[in-house]
């Protein structure tokens, strides 16, 4: 057993309203900066709907993540002949135009504008080249469903579904899907990285790129199949969210999750047996890959495991978070959030509780359909989305929700304790009230639970200010 | 004539290669962050897959055609049975190919470099020498190839080795047609200027690639 520990983040699905303020405080504080304008290290998609950069979830195009070739687990777009053979050209790379090409506008000939018979207008300014341009794409171009009539048969996650009945007017459903670098226990993007410049950190599993080692190979951009590594043109170098590390190792949540309204971001520590990586990331079928990366994660009350992470050096400050975390809370302990595309084999490292939605009416209620069946986002998207396909592990998650709903609605609305709900979805009220108390009150210290960094080893903290973040 | 044959083929030769060699430890030392080659992949892509696939392949068997070719005597090639005739014969067809693919790759990195917008917006003048630079050391060493027909193997062949092994014979160049001086000066500037460009990702082929394992962890601080 070798214990590792793992800055993780899950993200309520069911509570996200779409309002992208965690994307703001990202975006003004990492790349705000020429050459990193088109990058958006969180952003918001409005899901069903292609997303940003176009069709990142379809690997068929991206060749990003890994795949299982004769049963072995390989990086999906080649290894390390195919990456020497293509070195000058990396054929997997998306373009700036998949992502968008970044724009401003000449504000200043609104305020300057002499007298005129019209009200002086500006038009979209290219921040490469500093041309008029037509704004074609963003990171949040489908919001709330704009455009999703024409780009949602793209959706890889309507498979197995009917996308036409779904983008008709009548059926249609939307969710929204904060997106972030999902750090993953398995990083395709470090495996790819020719150089070796990216890489894991020991103590809390963030996956940063090191500038200084970046030559621009390019190849953890493709690589990463959720395409959370940007190139940025002007430095010819790699860049992708870095969890905030300077407010992690201060003990505070990162920006987007300290200034989500909707309190949906949970940030917290789970230690993980590094040894079973290679085997879970080569489960198969797909569907088993959900279950095999949960049993990775390790529970910090056992004693064995909390002697074990001691031995290897885990700061105690580290096992006491790992006890109170809300991440191991939703993830493992409640098994309500999911990884997203675990198929990638990646066994990344934020998760997702899936969404409810209301009872779509056009299903004709019978004793054969489950109210399940009845929302309006249907089962079989969401699996797609977060367990390979899987429906029972989201029918199990969304009956664990509505039970909940359920059964604090029957204490607080209609004052008679409906018990029977919870036993159904397998609960007990225990465990239901600090599921309510964690997803519903969701209180700061409950929902970020960050040790500090272990103060010692080497570090030098006056030396060190101002030496975080990008050049 | 003997001064400026002097300057050019002992005196500027040893310049540049000191530049060379100084210039790069200084830039791997002051500018760790630059050194990278600068991809314009992301803002351009289809143009470059040609413009830089056949350029990196041909100026890639063109080095290993003017190592082989000059650096080793011709007494080896002599012995293992290639006579001077046949060793030219052989240069001049690989020379074709592969210095044809060099200049070519490089003129089209060049029109694409000024006829596409987002490549054009961000270009730095640094960007210009360098390919202008790649442009005229391979478009002369193909001239060479093509018209020359000069027999360098007991005449520059000699001379480079003379260079590099610190016994410099200027007298070897005396004769030796002016494409042929201009092609030699012009590389030894471009050499002399590469560790001040993006060239230098040339030195950071990952070869490291191969031998690691695929997920790497590091510690934040290193303990000290």
């Amino acid at each position: 057993m070798k214990i590792k520990a793992q800055m993780a983040m899950v993200l309520n699905l069911d509570k996200c309203i779409g309002c992208h303020t965690c994307s703001i405080p990202c975006k003004n504080v990492w790349t705000n900066r020429k050459g990193a304008e088109y990058m958006w290290f969180n952003n918001v998609e409005t899901k069903p709907g292609i997303g940003y950069p176009q069709k990142w979830e379809n690997q068929t195009i991206h060749n990003g993540g890994w795949t299982l070739k004769n049963g072995k687990l390989r990086l999906k777009a080649g290894e390390r002949l195919h990456k020497f053979a293509n070195i000058f050209h990396n054929p997997d790379l998306p373009t700036v135009e998949q992502y968008y090409e970044p724009w401003t506008y000449d504000y200043d000939k609104l305020i300057s504008s002499p007298n005129k018979r019209y009200q002086p207008s500006i038009r979209p300014k290219s921040q490469i080249t500093g041309d008029p341009i037509r704004i074609k794409w963003g990171p949040n171009w489908e919001d709330d469903l704009a455009g999703v009539s024409e780009t949602g048969i793209h959706d890889v996650n309507f498979a197995r579904l009917d996308h036409a009945v779904y983008l008709s007017f009548k059926h249609v459903f939307l969710f929204y899907l904060p997106r972030l670098c999902e750090h993953c226990l398995n990083p395709a993007c470090v495996a790819s990285c020719p150089s070796g410049a990216l890489y894991k950190r020991e103590e809390d599993g963030i996956v940063l790129v090191d500038q200084e080692r970046c030559r621009g190979w390019r190849y953890c951009v493709s690589g990463c199949p959720y395409k959370k590594v940007y190139f940025n043109w002007n430095t010819g170098r790699s860049e992708k969210c870095i969890f905030c590390y300077p407010r992690i190792e201060a003990g505070m949540p990162t920006l987007c999750a300290f200034s989500c309204v909707g309190r949906i971001r949970y940030v917290g520590v789970v230690l993980y047996d590094a040894d079973k990586i290679h085997a879970a990331a080569s489960s198969d079928p797909p569907a088993s890959l959900y279950r095999a990366h949960l049993d990775i994660l390790l529970d910090p009350d056992d004693p064995e495991v909390a002697r074990a992470a001691n031995a290897q050096g885990i700061s105690q400050n580290f096992i006491d978070a790992a006890r109170k975390s809300p991440v191991f809370k939703l993830a493992k302990t409640w098994e309500l959030a999911l990884p997203l595309h675990p198929e990638f084999r990646t066994l990344p490292m934020v998760w997702y509780i899936p969404p409810l939605s209301p009872i779509a009416e056009h299903v004709e209620p019978t004793e054969q359909v489950d109210a399940i069946d009845r929302l309006r986002i249907p089962v079989a998207y969401l699996a797609n989305l977060l367990t390979a396909g899987d429906e029972t592990q989201i029918r199990r998650v969304l009956k664990r929700l509505i039970a909940l709903r359920r059964y604090m609605r029957s204490i607080r609305v209609e004052n008679s304790l409906d018990e029977d709900v919870l036993q159904q979805a397998g609960l007990t009220p225990q465990t239901a009230r600090e599921m309510y108390q964690l997803l519903a009150i969701a209180k700061y210290e409950e929902r970020f639970v960050v040790p500090t960094r272990a103060v010692g080893d080497g570090m030098q903290t006056f030396r060190d200010q101002g030496a975080c973040g990008f050049s | 004539m003997n001064i400026a044959n002097n300057l050019a083929f002992v005196v500027f030769p040893y310049l540049m290669l000191t530049v060379f060699v100084v210039g790069h430890i200084y830039r791997y030392v002051t500018d760790s962050l630059g050194w990278n080659a600068r991809s314009s992949e992301f803002l351009e892509k289809k143009q470059l897959f040609y413009g830089a696939t056949i350029f990196h392949w041909g100026i890639l068997l063109t080095l290993l055609g003017h190592a082989g070719g000059l650096l080793i005597p011709q007494k080896v090639f002599d012995a293992v049975g290639i006579n001077g005739d046949t060793h030219t014969m052989i240069a001049y067809y690989t020379g074709w190919l592969a210095g044809g693919a060099a200049f070519a790759g490089s003129v089209l990195l060049l029109i694409r470099r000024v006829t596409r917008r987002r490549i054009k917006a961000t270009s730095l003048v640094n960007d210009y020498v360098t390919l202008i630079g790649l442009v005229i050391v391979t478009g002369l060493g193909f001239y060479n190839v093509v018209f020359g027909h000069f027999y360098v193997l007991d005449s520059v062949a000699p001379w480079i080795r003379s260079i590099v092994t610190f016994l410099p014979k200027p007298e070897l160049m005396l004769g030796v047609p002016l494409s042929y001086k201009v092609h030699i000066v012009s590389a030894l500037a471009l050499l002399g200027f590469s560790p001040f460009s993006r060239l230098v990702h040339i030195w950071s082929a990952p070869f490291t690639y191969f031998p690691r394992r695929w997920i790497l962890f590091r510690r934040s601080v290193a303990d000290l």
